[in-house]
């Protein structure tokens, strides 16, 4: 639970609080105004810098993620009524947080530019941006539903396959056939344990959701618990199907780790957006469970789209429960024709 | 140093080394997990994390229908940011489509939108954004002013301008604007791509040698050969040179394979020097053999050594700042990124590759990947040697 609390911290991608350097040449009353700006942002913080090292070593040695650079004639210029131009070197060498950084920047100066008496409303068309399902943009309230879904498909089904496995291993399998046990039986007493250790777990995933990281479940229940249930259900059958293939507790672990950590964590839109996988990659994600239900959690715990937005996605997780429950039973049964 | 260069040479350390070699030649899964995970990690983490935005499907609420509105409609889905994703008839309609995230993004055209422009006024349209993540939609809304920005400049160029705003301020108490120009420093193209693949370089390096270290280790107290070894005339540090050599020459191939992935598959520039990232390389492979070593010496079998592995690779990876940027994380947790060789390491990575600075400017990530390695390295050897005596 811990060791998800700290994946959960470090997966961010919106950075605030970014180090910038800023060198002003100018030193008039109109420069440290813009100074005060930039000074007065939560999503940037100044660092020193003395003026006489270049601006590309503070990059360079990490110090800064940019370097605001504000010319001699600054000062002159915005007093004569002249447009200056003032450069800012972005750290690129993370794309992502470039483009964040930049549009802080523009932002503050758009800021900086109506505050001056006299200037120009920022044009005829004006847009009014509204944040919807998450006001206060807290990458928490993203990441927190991703969490919760990846650890459910990663401990429950580890668990079914290792005890899976471990019957295969030890051959106490064989007592299972020659008891009068039939594969559905044995089966579904395995899934239906480990579905129950799964919604155990998300019993107290709930509760850190509820409590850490500020969530509520918004408007209609039903499809969420329908859909965890089934979920619940569909990555036990995982494991006791990775289990029951291969009877060998370490490389069914790596299987797990491989199909329950590697692909749900990539494909599945958990952090990275699905539109930006390469074309030849994104169609295996239509095949990763975890991603119908992360975006059941999330429409359950954000937008509230309730059954009309969902209703497909929780056939799918159903549907793809019932594949691997097929499966495994039919491994079971070639196992018991083999014997 | 002379002394490990003897016992490098002796003739039954060289023999122990010749042993390792076929042990590991003969081990199909891990010569496998040599060369498999860098080729194939790399491309698919490379590839597929990506965090940029691009293409976001925008919904279009026009009440004003006139050649205006449908101007602004063209400027905003002609970029590669936003791309038409319909027309809806009324804001509820595109409220609905939003929260069953049929769509991004949405703009409501007012209907006085024409009007309003052809008197002079200034007029508002409304942007809704889907916000659930958060790093999405706060580069949508630069996007989204960025595109308004321009299309200003390009309608107060064709004439149209807000004259109210001229009685509020005549020209002459007008005063200058800073313009801001940002210039995107080694990465000038914003290849996502880049950040990523040197960030997985180093996840690799470090989880891949201590995965391997720690099944090469555990396999020869899994067989009970170990006393075997114990009996022979070989001391304890000739075993462990022995033990490590191999893997480390291996892991060294695995990592010069990765760095041209690297440079084939993603272009990544090299701008500084090669041995220098090569240095911070080796460090990085050594501690992660270390790593493994302890590992193993802490578990009784390959299971239970992969379990504990389960357990410590992810907060490693994820808090190291290879996948994303330190600063995205909460303050007091920051702090914990400099006691992973990792981050250090993605540091050095990228200041070597893309910005092209040297040991003038990295030596606290050095010294720190120097002393994780010292620590390590001690670390790991007296495990094993209590383990084997």
């Amino acid at each position: 639970m811990v060791l998800l609390l700290l994946l959960s911290l470090g997966l961010s991608l919106r950075v605030s609080n970014l180090p910038v350097v800023i060198q002003d040449f100018s030193d008039s009353p109109a420069s440290r105004e813009l100074v005060d700006a930039f000074r007065a942002s939560i999503s940037l913080h100044v660092v020193a810098w003395p003026v006489d090292r270049p601006p590309e070593e503070a990059l360079r040695s990490n110090t800064a993620r940019a370097v605001l650079i504000i010319p001699t004639h600054f000062g002159r210029d915005i007093a004569r009524g002249v447009d200056t131009p003032v450069q800012l070197l972005v750290d690129a060498s993370d794309a992502n947080t470039a483009k964040l950084t930049a549009g802080y920047a523009s932002q503050i100066a758009r800021a900086y530019n109506q505050r001056t008496p006299g200037a120009q409303r920022s044009g005829p068309v004006q847009a009014m941006i509204r944040l919807w399902f998450n006001p206060g943009l807290s990458s928490k309230k993203f990441y927190g539903p991703g969490i919760f879904v990846l650890a459910l498909s990663m401990f429950p089904p580890l668990l079914a396959a290792l005890a899976m496995a471990r019957e295969g291993e030890q051959k106490t399998i064989l007592q299972v056939y020659v008891s009068s046990i039939s594969a559905h039986e044995f089966l579904l007493g395995k899934i239906l344990a480990f579905t129950a250790v799964a919604l155990a777990e998300c019993l107290v995933m709930l509760a850190l959701l509820f409590t850490y990281f500020g969530l509520r479940v918004v408007g209609d229940p039903t499809p969420f618990i329908v859909a965890t249930i089934l979920y619940a259900f569909c990555v036990a059958s995982f494991g006791t199907m990775v289990g029951a293939m291969i009877p060998n507790q370490v490389a069914a672990m790596q299987v797990v780790a491989l199909g329950g950590f590697l692909l749900v964590f990539l494909l599945s839109g958990l952090i990275f957006p699905i539109e930006n996988i390469p074309a030849g990659l994104r169609w295996i994600s239509n095949f990763i469970w975890g991603r119908y239900y992360i975006e059941i959690v999330r429409d359950a715990l954000l937008q509230g789209g309730g059954w009309p937005a969902v209703w497909l996605k929780v056939a799918i997780v159903a549907l793809i429960g019932a594949i691997f429950y097929g499966i495994a039973w039919r491994g079971m049964r070639r196992m018991q024709l083999e014997v | 140093m002379k002394t490990l260069r003897k016992m490098l040479f002796a003739p039954r350390v060289r023999a122990l080394i010749g042993k390792e070699f076929g042990q590991i030649r003969r081990d199909r899964r891990l010569v496998i997990s040599l060369i498999l995970p860098p080729v194939l990690q790399l491309t698919l983490f490379g590839f597929a994390l990506s965090a940029s935005v691009s293409n976001l499907r925008l919904g279009v609420v026009d009440e004003s229908s006139t050649p205006e509105s449908r101007e602004l409609v063209a400027t905003l889905t002609e970029s590669r940011s936003f791309r038409l994703g319909g027309y809806y008839a009324s804001a509820e309609r595109l409220g609905e489509a939003i929260s069953q995230a049929r769509l991004d993004a949405g703009v409501v055209i007012p209907y006085h939108y024409a009007r309003d422009l052809q008197r002079g006024r200034s007029t508002t349209v409304q942007f809704l954004l889907n916000a659930m993540n958060a790093n999405t939609a706060t580069i949508g809304q630069a996007y989204a002013e960025g595109i308004l920005q321009s299309y200003n400049r390009q309608l107060r160029a064709a004439g149209v301008q807000a004259n109210v705003e001229r009685i509020a301020a005549p020209a002459m108490s007008r005063r200058g604007q800073a313009r801001l120009m940002p210039a995107f420093l080694y990465n000038p193209g914003l290849v996502d791509s880049w950040f990523i693949a040197t960030g997985v370089f180093g996840l690799l390096l470090i989880l891949n040698s201590s995965l391997i270290s720690s099944a090469a280790m555990v396999k020869e107290r899994e067989a009970g050969t170990i006393e075997q070894l114990l009996m022979s005339p070989a001391s304890t540090a000739e075993i462990i040179i022995a033990k490590i050599t191999p893997l480390f020459v291996l892991l060294s191939m695995m990592m010069l394979l990765a760095i041209a992935v690297l440079k084939v598959v993603f272009r990544v520039p090299f701008h500084g020097s090669l041995p220098f990232v090569l240095f911070g390389g080796v460090l990085c492979i050594l501690s992660g053999i270390s790593l493994g070593t302890v590992i193993a010496t802490f578990s009784k079998s390959a299971q239970q050594a992969q379990l504990t592995a389960f357990f410590v690779n992810p907060p490693l990876s994820s808090l190291s700042g290879a996948l994303n940027p330190v600063e995205a994380m909460p303050d007091w947790l920051q702090p914990v990124t400099l006691i992973n060789p990792i981050h250090h390491f993605a540091a050095i990575a990228r200041g070597g590759m893309l910005k092209g600075s040297g040991i003038a400017t990295l030596w606290p990530n050095v010294l720190a990947l120097l002393i994780f390695t010292l620590v390590l390295v001690s670390l790991s050897i007296w495990r094993f040697r209590k383990q084997l005596s």
